[in-house]
């Protein structure tokens, strides 16, 4: 397969699945909003946590700086000036999809096609929700004609391997944000938090139902990690993505140079046996923000060789 | 035709002649039963088929790519319902008329860039040869393939006041248009399955698979059909005609490649794969010559692939279609194409030109010079439009200024009489009002020709309008060659 449309199929999963990640989220701040009757602060501080979640504090810093009116949500989400936002992503998702158009079927590029003629089309009047619902209809429906529509080779793996990298990625930057903003402390970590929010970090990642089937009794911080992080069979743990990862970045990779594939191969096995062999109060003793400060480090590790000794890699040697 | 309703009462026409109608506004034979089927539509029904027609192809994609416009860069073509019917006897003419002249058109390349025969027997002069931008020294003194430069061939016709089918320009370099041609059938089978008399109307999905057979077939000679690896070169997404580059390469099942994706070493062509490098025998390139290798061409390209030109002509690599076609469908030399025609096949041309005088020939530029009022004046190396002169339509002062003008450059211009070419019927939103249409017709030539029953109608945007450039405005409609023994 030819390196660039493999790494293209890798982004176009990375930023399908971003953009269902930021619509979920958003989705959550906005309920969160409109329920609590949040003050403005309360507001920009459930933002703060989208903003971190897709790191682009910086940006938005600026952004700011030029109109200090500029509504977080507006930005984050409708905004054509901010190349993160969720209307871009789905714009670049849908131009790699256009140049991707003889690598996947009809029914996949018309799905993405429709959703960014329908995110061309959308505006905050109704509020963020009939949007949002939209992107997750979207890429939901997207993902299933993927798997029952195109062919399952190497471009399928390479594909995958952007969704679960970039969920692992969303994941851990989600409850990375949401614990740091609403735990200032370590100290409060087991403290009696509202358990309203805690209800939406599960919300945020979609993971509500599966924390009922999984515990019974309320909602408590620890659980919560246990299971976003390290439940083998929630699909969007850490641990559930780096082992599909690893699983379709072998498959991605079988026919290429093994000198220019272990390197990734070796990361990730040693990252989903570190998942597996630690618990979560180990996790919480070393620090959950530590923990996911390293763990986000190599996801990138991962991703940067991915990028520089396969996709992108010189041929080593002429034939 | 019985009923009629009033989509179709009281069509006006213009001074060309219109192809569903007579000039006494009788419904021509071949049109017959579209007309009666259409005749049952109320103006409501016709507005929900067009929308359906267009949504179709918002959602599927089918867009070209608009420069100037910075927001929605791209559109969908204005897309007509009524087809361009050709029947059966018109189409077995045009079919063998198409056949000869692409086969002359290659037979004057190889002899062009070869012995230049032509030339010492005085069928086209060497200065129009010497002055057409489209003479490529790369090109000189190499033989493709099984002979062929011109593989997929893109003829445009329109049919004159007379009713007579006339080429109007020869496209040999890279033709686009096809993937319309596929998917308005495709549309129409959607949107409007009910106007189709069964069974006969020629199908055209079969256009990939006979360009990969030709692909294959003009493989070099030291590989093996079942080893071919065909790619498509694309300037990349941002080329108005990406949707067609990717419609074909999907397809025919064969990579969509772009510059940065092939490295050429020791005079072989390689893509770049994920598990190393894999071999290319056949570039179907969509990048003009100008700009298919840095080395040989223009140092200030970044879509090409350094050494290509040099692998092309070691014989390792088949480039379609071939480097320096550009002479062959040059303004000037259109001129001499049917005397090309008669030297090379000893026949007279099927299909007529359109009568056409170039400034260089001496009695050609008598005749421009005297009739300039009555004329159409091109500069001979222009396109898009500029710089054409209507004489019909300008006054005396234009006029003299033209004739100036081509007095003091000569070899810049070319006259042509002023075309009043065919119409057909379009829905305008609220009744049928004509509009004037070409044809492009696609030849594909490998070890033989085949020509794609049909081809693209494109219409212009208004009435008033001659030009059916999409740039323009101007929009398409399906083809339909109708198979023998459907009558009225």
């Amino acid at each position: 397969m030819l390196s660039r449309v493999a790494e293209n199929l890798y982004w176009l999963g990375r930023y399908l699945e971003r953009a269902e990640n930021m619509a979920r989220i958003a989705a959550v701040n906005y309920k969160a909003s409109v329920e609590e009757h949040a003050d403005d602060e309360d507001e920009a501080m459930l933002w703060d946590a989208l903003v971190r979640a897709i790191g682009t504090q910086a940006a938005y810093a600026e952004a700011r700086a030029v109109s200090p009116n500029l509504a977080p949500g507006e930005w984050l989400i409708f905004s054509r000036e901010n190349p993160g936002s969720l209307r871009s992503t789905i714009a670049r998702a849908r131009g790699l999809a256009r140049e991707l158009r003889e690598h996947i079927s009809r029914e996949v590029f018309e799905e993405i096609n429709l959703l960014y003629l329908a995110s061309n089309e959308a505006d905050s009047t109704h509020g963020l929700r009939p949007y949002t619902a939209t992107v997750q209809r979207g890429v939901a429906a997207t993902f299933g004609l993927y798997d029952n529509t195109v062919l399952y080779d190497e471009g399928r793996e390479w594909f995958r391997c952007g969704m679960y990298i970039e969920r692992a990625d969303m994941t851990s930057r989600t409850i990375d944000a949401k614990y740091y903003m609403l735990l200032p402390s370590l100290a409060d970590v087991d403290g009696p938090l509202d358990r309203y929010r805690w209800l939406a970090i599960l919300r945020s990642a979609s993971a509500h139902e599966a924390f009922r089937k999984r515990y019974r009794g309320s909602i408590r911080g620890q659980r919560v990690a246990e299971l976003l992080i390290l439940d083998s069979s929630f699909p969007r743990s850490l641990r559930f993505c780096v082992s599909a990862l690893g699983r379709h970045f072998g498959l991605a990779t079988s026919g290429a140079p093994r000198m220019h594939s272990l390197p990734v191969t070796r990361e990730l096995a040693i990252l989903d046996l570190d998942l597996g062999s630690t618990g979560i109060a180990e996790i919480m003793r070393t620090g959950l923000h530590e923990f996911l400060g390293e763990f986000q480090g190599r996801i990138n590790r991962v991703h940067n060789s991915t990028m520089s000794d396969i996709l992108r890699a010189l041929p080593a040697s002429m034939p | 035709m019985s009923e009629s309703s009033d989509l179709l009462r009281d069509y006006p026409l213009l001074a060309g002649p219109d192809e569903m109608f007579d000039r006494d506004g009788t419904v021509r034979a071949k049109y017959a039963q579209l007309a009666s089927r259409l005749g049952r539509w109320s103006l409501d029904e016709y507005h929900a088929r067009q929308a359906a027609a267009d949504l179709d192809q918002l959602n599927g994609g089918v867009t070209f790519t608009v420069y100037q416009d910075d927001a929605g860069t791209e559109r969908i073509f204005p897309f007509s319902l009524i087809p361009r019917v050709i029947d059966a006897e018109e189409w077995a003419r045009l079919e063998a008329g198409l056949v000869q002249r692409v086969s002359a058109l290659n037979r004057f390349l190889a002899d062009v860039y070869t012995e230049q025969r032509c030339v010492r027997d005085g069928v086209v002069p060497v200065d129009v040869l010497g002055q057409s931008e489209g003479f490529n020294l790369r090109a000189v003194g190499f033989v493709p393939s099984l002979g062929v430069y011109a593989h997929i061939a893109g003829i445009d016709l329109i049919r004159d006041r007379e009713g007579t089918y006339r080429v109007l320009e020869d496209n040999l370099r890279t033709p686009s248009g096809v993937s319309y041609v596929l998917e308005n059938r495709r549309t129409m089978l959607n949107a409007v399955p009910d106007l189709f008399p069964a069974g006969s109307v020629a199908p055209v999905d079969d256009y990939p698979d006979r360009l990969l057979e030709m692909l294959i077939a003009v493989r070099p000679s030291s590989v093996s059909a079942e080893e071919t690896r065909a790619v498509i070169l694309t300037p990349g997404s941002q080329n108005s005609a990406y949707f067609e580059h990717s419609f074909l390469a999907r397809q025919m099942g064969i990579e969509l490649v772009e510059g940065r994706d092939l490295i050429v070493h020791d005079q072989r062509v390689y893509l770049r794969a994920t598990t190393g490098l894999e071999r290319v025998h056949v570039i179907y390139r969509r990048v003009d010559d100008d700009f298919l290798d840095p080395v040989a061409f223009r140092a200030d390209s970044a879509l090409g692939v350094a050494g290509l030109v040099d692998a092309y002509r070691s014989g390792q690599v088949t480039i379609v279609n071939a480097i320096g076609n550009g002479i062959a469908d040059d303004k000037v030399v259109y001129r001499f194409i049917p005397d090309v025609i008669r030297y090379f096949l000893g026949e007279e041309p099927i299909i007529p030109n359109v009568d056409t005088w170039v400034g260089s020939q001496p009695a050609d530029l008598a005749h421009m010079i005297e009739h300039l009022g009555d004329l159409v004046v091109k500069p001979a190396n222009g396109s898009g439009g500029y710089g054409i002169v209507i004489g019909p339509q300008s006054t005396a002062a234009e006029i003299e200024e033209a004739r100036d003008r081509v007095r003091r450059n000569p070899s810049g211009y070319i006259a042509q009489p002023l075309q009043e070419f065919s119409t057909i019927p379009t829905f305008n939103g609220t009744r049928l009002e004509p509009r004037r249409a070409d044809l492009r017709p696609f030849v594909v030539t490998g070890a033989s020709s085949w020509v794609l029953p049909g081809g693209l109608t494109r219409v212009a945007s208004d009435p008033t309008s001659y030009i059916v450039n999409s740039s323009q405005g101007g929009g398409s409609k399906d083809t339909w060659v109708l198979r023998q023994g459907w009558e009225a």
